[in-house]
């Protein structure tokens, strides 16, 4: 949402704080009853249709095409035999899978990868004077685009929530490498929606603050009022990259007051995860992504959020997968092991259980009359085909969930070359933006993959 | 731990120094005109280059930066929130300088800010005495007058310069906004306050500059730094923390204006020991060591690796260079030769030296049998530049070719396979002739070759930085070139390194680089060369470097806004 669009007091505080004060808790942040629901369970008593949630789930580095890519096209796909998707097989029902899209962007090993797959648009470089660049992303990554719909037309408390589960361990290239959601970028200024690496702070964040008195949150409310008015007298003063920055500066302020004075939610609150240091040497990444998982389906089942992203790992990760018996930093390993590659395939086919335990989680879910995936669309992407190679064509995607039933889960789509947007478009769509077209420049798609979706 | 007083007295003596120094300007100006190498510093720049500086920018606080502030502003005896709490400073071509220089705030940053900043306010408002220390009155209302003079005193150094009277105003108003429902106004005070610290004037420092006087015909059309711009700008370089009143004062009237002061008060900060810490923080950087925290080996091929050892190799190369630059005269290029360092227990076991253990830092001399000198043999070198199982000699090499002479290496061409050819385990190779792969095929030889070749040269040490005698069961050869100047091994290697004016400008550059925080572009050719022929001329004191710094133009003009994005 640009600055602009916003008023100086963009909500009445006053009004949300005698909703609170009344006890009269309406519905954003509360979990759905049942009593909300019209009688079939599939939209709110008033007509307005069930939230969908949008997600991105990225992992780094690519795939092996050849245990990754279904045997066959169409309905009812089908993994190579040992394949990588193996561990999504019991929740196809959920899962299309999309391949031999390309990326249509000026290509740079990883960098234009991650960008054209998670915001369908080119990498921005940041500074023009060596060869190993640093980037960042021109335009906003697909969960914020995401976010300004959801926002315009049912604000949740949470514009959006990013987690990561493994550690950044890349190099120094820009924020590319190091982070996933983004706000896009006018002049190299780095503007990223950092994920939450510790699963504590993220609980702390979310359920751990306890009751703060009413009038607590109004006088920071106010601080932040101000705080927000200097925000846009010192604007006036600077350059147009600066500005920029201030600009998102402005927006998180605002989304912070905006929430103090929201009707809080009222979440089971689950118990407190703890961190997870590394054992003997190694991250507890089952442990991480697992209690992960459960707090983002909570968070989305108490609806503080509708787009949400989670990086399993970065960007040209140097995650040590030792669970799939790696023992070197994946990227190097990706560019150093020898035919048979068995730990890169082991490590996607690992990385792909993981994955399966999000969406377990969230079929478990009850929402409505079904559960959290039937009403999510959750776009599954990597910065390559292959790391080895740092190919960029016959990428591998995934689109998950029923969208509300506007995705038909359980298809196969193989495309000859065609535009990755394509899948960001249709994931968009999915997740019921009234959308016809989207990405940036060469990345601009004019056609969903209409094979994916329910009439 | 040092006081907050002592740290003021520090201040206060360094102001005076200045003043002292004022007083005998002229006679500096005209001793250091015979004094060799000394007057280099006054010297105008030589017209060689152009000097078309970018644009100023504004500087998000590093969180050491932002717990450095606080402290500052509120005592010692405050706890300062970790830096796990905050906003995670990143890098940017290496920096967390230039990387704070891109940054935003975003909506999670927001949170975590405000969050701190309560934790700081709520221990001081806990205390009436601390906060009326602070507050410097008890008022009954927000109406008040010393309300206002507490905004405009307190503030002026939370947002390091004098604030203007609709920002007083501004502040006076949410402190009466909140008092009408908060039942003292002390508490409403504190919001108040965390008005102050949650501002973009606070979390950022803000740099705008103001156009440069007409008598200033070397700079015109460019602006300058402000006086308190400057004065933080110095604060936060040398000592990652915020100016205090004194300089402030100074910088107000005008004394950051005059070469001979400035030099005199950056020596005297020099001297003391809060300046150790942020050129540390550089050479960090610098070095790209703080990933040797996160160092990883593997543990059945090296069995004195231990989860502490990376913090151990970062620590000693650290050490190694606070002495060189604050304890041995200042010369750089002794880092790469020097056979003294600073080991722990498990840092002995990696360099074979008997009788030191536990996790406390001695200081030892490096046997003199030619096999280690200075960082380039120094394990956290070695092992932080290479795999978990292997030796790289492809980054090593990398490490010296961009970090230390400067150049630039491209990443692998699209497409390309960057495997290396199985080995055989009926013809074992050693990993340098592995390598050969790389020199044999065309569209792997024209990088590689800036790499490998000073790469083969460490190849006496393994991933975790010991000695090996050998390789794959074979010999290793460690003869190789460096830009046609042949060596054998690393000592020798380090012995050339030390020796190219290639690093001395290289290291210059960086620094400037931090200093700007942000690359040094063509418009900066007369500023960066200046200040390398000052390095070279100081033999390259890195002390002298950090003086010349804060006098060098590019520290203190900035180019017009550009305002096309």
């Amino acid at each position: 949402m640009s600055r602009s669009s916003l008023p100086r007091r963009a909500i009445d505080r006053r009004a949300m704080l005698k909703g609170l004060l009344g006890g009269t808790l309406v519905g954003v942040g509360l979990p759905m009853l049942e009593a909300m629901l019209d009688s079939n369970g599939t939209a709110f008593a008033d007509g307005d249709a069930l939230p969908t949630r949008f997600g991105l789930w990225f992992f780094g580095n690519g795939v092996r095409l050849d245990s990754w890519t279904p045997t066959s096209t169409g309905a009812n796909w089908q993994p190579p035999a040992d394949g990588a998707l193996t561990a999504l097989v019991p929740h196809k029902e959920y899962v299309s899978v999309v391949s031999g899209l390309s990326v249509k962007t000026p290509r740079h090993p990883h960098h234009s990868g991650i960008s054209a797959v998670c915001s369908g648009g080119p990498h921005l470089k940041v500074d023009n004077v060596r060869d190993t660049i640093v980037s960042t992303f021109k335009y906003k990554s697909v969960d914020q685009f995401a976010a300004d719909h959801f926002q315009a037309t049912n604000a949740s408390p949470y514009r959006s929530l990013e987690v990561a589960v493994t550690r950044f361990r890349g190099t120094d290239e820009g924020t590319s490498f190091q982070y996933l959601s983004h706000n896009g970028s006018v002049g190299g200024e780095t503007n990223v929606n950092p994920s939450e690496e510790s699963p504590q702070a993220f609980y702390n964040r979310l359920f751990g603050m306890g009751t703060v008195a009413p009038l607590v949150l109004k006088a920071r409310a106010s601080v932040l009022d101000a705080v927000a008015g200097q925000i846009e007298s010192l604007e006036k003063r600077l350059g147009n990259r600066d500005k920029q920055r201030l600009d998102q500066h402005f927006t998180s302020v605002r989304e912070l007051e905006k929430r103090l004075s929201a009707p809080v939610a009222e979440c089971t609150k689950p118990v407190a995860p703890g961190n997870f240091p590394d054992l003997g040497g190694n991250e507890q990444m089952v442990e991480k992504n697992k209690v992960m998982s459960d707090l983002m389906a909570l968070a989305l089942a108490c609806r503080l959020t509708q787009s949400f992203s989670i990086m399993f790992s970065t960007c040209g990760s140097g995650v040590i997968m030792w669970p799939a018996g790696s023992k070197d930093g994946q990227h190097y390993m990706n560019h150093t092991e020898p035919a048979p590659w068995t730990k890169q395939h082991e490590s996607v086919k690992f990385t792909m259980s993981q994955l399966a335990y999000f969406l377990e989680r969230l079929k478990n879910t009850p929402d409505g009359a079904g559960n959290l995936l039937d009403q999510s669309s959750i776009l599954v992407v990597t910065e390559h085909a292959e790391g080895w190679t740092h190919s960029q064509d016959d990428m591998p995607m995934l689109i998950c969930g029923k969208g509300g039933g506007r995705l038909k889960g359980n298809v196969h789509f193989r495309g000859t070359g065609g535009n990755t947007s394509r899948a960001l478009l249709t994931a968009l769509r999915g997740a019921g933006l009234p959308i016809a077209q989207y990405g940036y420049e060469a990345g601009l798609a004019t056609a969903p993959i209409g094979e994916l979706e329910n009439a | 731990m040092e006081t907050k007083l002592s740290r003021r007295r520090r201040w206060a003596r360094g102001a005076s120094a200045l003043v002292v120094a004022t007083a005998a300007a002229g006679c500096v100006g005209a001793i250091g005109g015979d004094s060799p190498g000394g007057n280099v510093l006054t010297e105008p720049p030589k017209p060689k280059a152009a000097f078309e500086p970018e644009p100023a920018t504004i500087h998000r606080l590093t969180s050491v930066q932002v717990q450095n502030t606080w402290r500052a502003l509120f005592g010692e005896k405050l706890t300062v929130p970790q830096a796990s709490e905050l906003p995670s400073d990143d890098q940017a071509y290496g920096f967390r300088s230039i990387a704070a220089a891109m940054k935003t705030i975003s909506p999670l940053e927001v949170e975590e800010y405000e969050h701190a900043t309560y934790a700081v306010l709520d221990q001081v408002w806990k205390e009436d005495a601390w906060r009326d220390s602070i507050v410097g009155c008890s008022p009954e209302t927000s109406e008040d007058p010393c309300v206002r003079a507490y905004f405009e005193r307190f503030g002026r150094l939370a947002w390091r310069r004098r604030l203007d009277t609709e920002e007083v105003d501004g502040l006076v108003a949410v402190t009466k906004e909140v008092g009408a429902y908060t039942n003292t106004t002390a508490e409403a005070l504190k919001f108040g306050t965390a008005a102050l610290l949650q501002s973009p004037h606070f979390l950022f420092r803000i740099e705008v500059g103001e156009p440069v006087g007409a008598e200033d015909l070397e700079h015109q059309g460019l602006l300058r730094l402000t006086g308190t711009e400057l004065a933080s700008r110095v604060s936060y370089l040398l000592l990652d923390a915020p100016p205090n009143t004194d300089l402030l004062d100074a910088a107000e009237s005008g004394l950051l204006d005059d070469p001979s002061l400035v030099a005199a008060g950056v020596e005297y900060l020099l001297a003391s020991p809060e300046a150790r810490p942020p050129l540390v923080r550089f050479f960090r950087d610098f070095m790209n060591i703080a990933r040797l925290d996160q160092l990883d080996k593997n543990a059945e091929m090296f069995p004195s690796f231990s989860q502490t050892l990376g913090v151990s190799m970062r620590t000693e190369m650290e050490k190694l260079f606070e002495a060189t630059v604050f304890d041995e005269g200042g010369d750089f290029r002794s880092l790469f030769t020097t056979r003294s360092t600073y080991v722990n227990g498990e840092l002995a076991a990696i360099y074979g030296i008997d009788g030191v253990t536990g996790p406390e830092f001695v200081s030892v001399t490096l046997p003199d049998d030619g096999r280690r000198a200075g960082l380039l043999t120094s394990p956290g070198f070695l092992a932080l530049n290479a795999h978990k199982t292997a030796t790289s000699p492809t980054h090593r090499g990398r490490f010296v070719r961009i970090s230390l002479l400067c150049q630039d290496v491209p990443p692998p061409p699209m497409g390309v396979s960057t495997e290396l050819p199985p080995s055989d385990p009926n013809q074992p190779k050693t990993l340098r002739e592995r390598l050969e792969e790389h020199r044999l095929n065309d569209e792997c030889k024209s990088c590689h070759q800036l790499m490998d070749p000073i790469g083969f040269g460490f190849e006496h040490f393994d991933a975790i930085g010991a000695w090996r005698e050998l390789d794959n069961g074979l010999p290793i050869d460690v003869t190789s070139e460096l830009d046609g100047k042949p060596f054998a091994g690393a000592t020798e290697l380090a012995g050339l390194i030390a020796e190219l004016p290639e690093v001395g400008a290289c290291i210059t550059r960086r620094f400037y680089q931090h200093a700007v925080a942000r690359l040094d572009r063509k418009g900066d050719g007369r500023a960066v060369n200046s200040l390398i022929e000052s390095f070279v001329s100081t033999d390259y004191d890195f002390k002298k470097l950090v003086t010349s710094m804060v006098l060098n133009e590019g520290f203190r003009y900035v180019g017009q806004p550009k305002e096309t994005p």
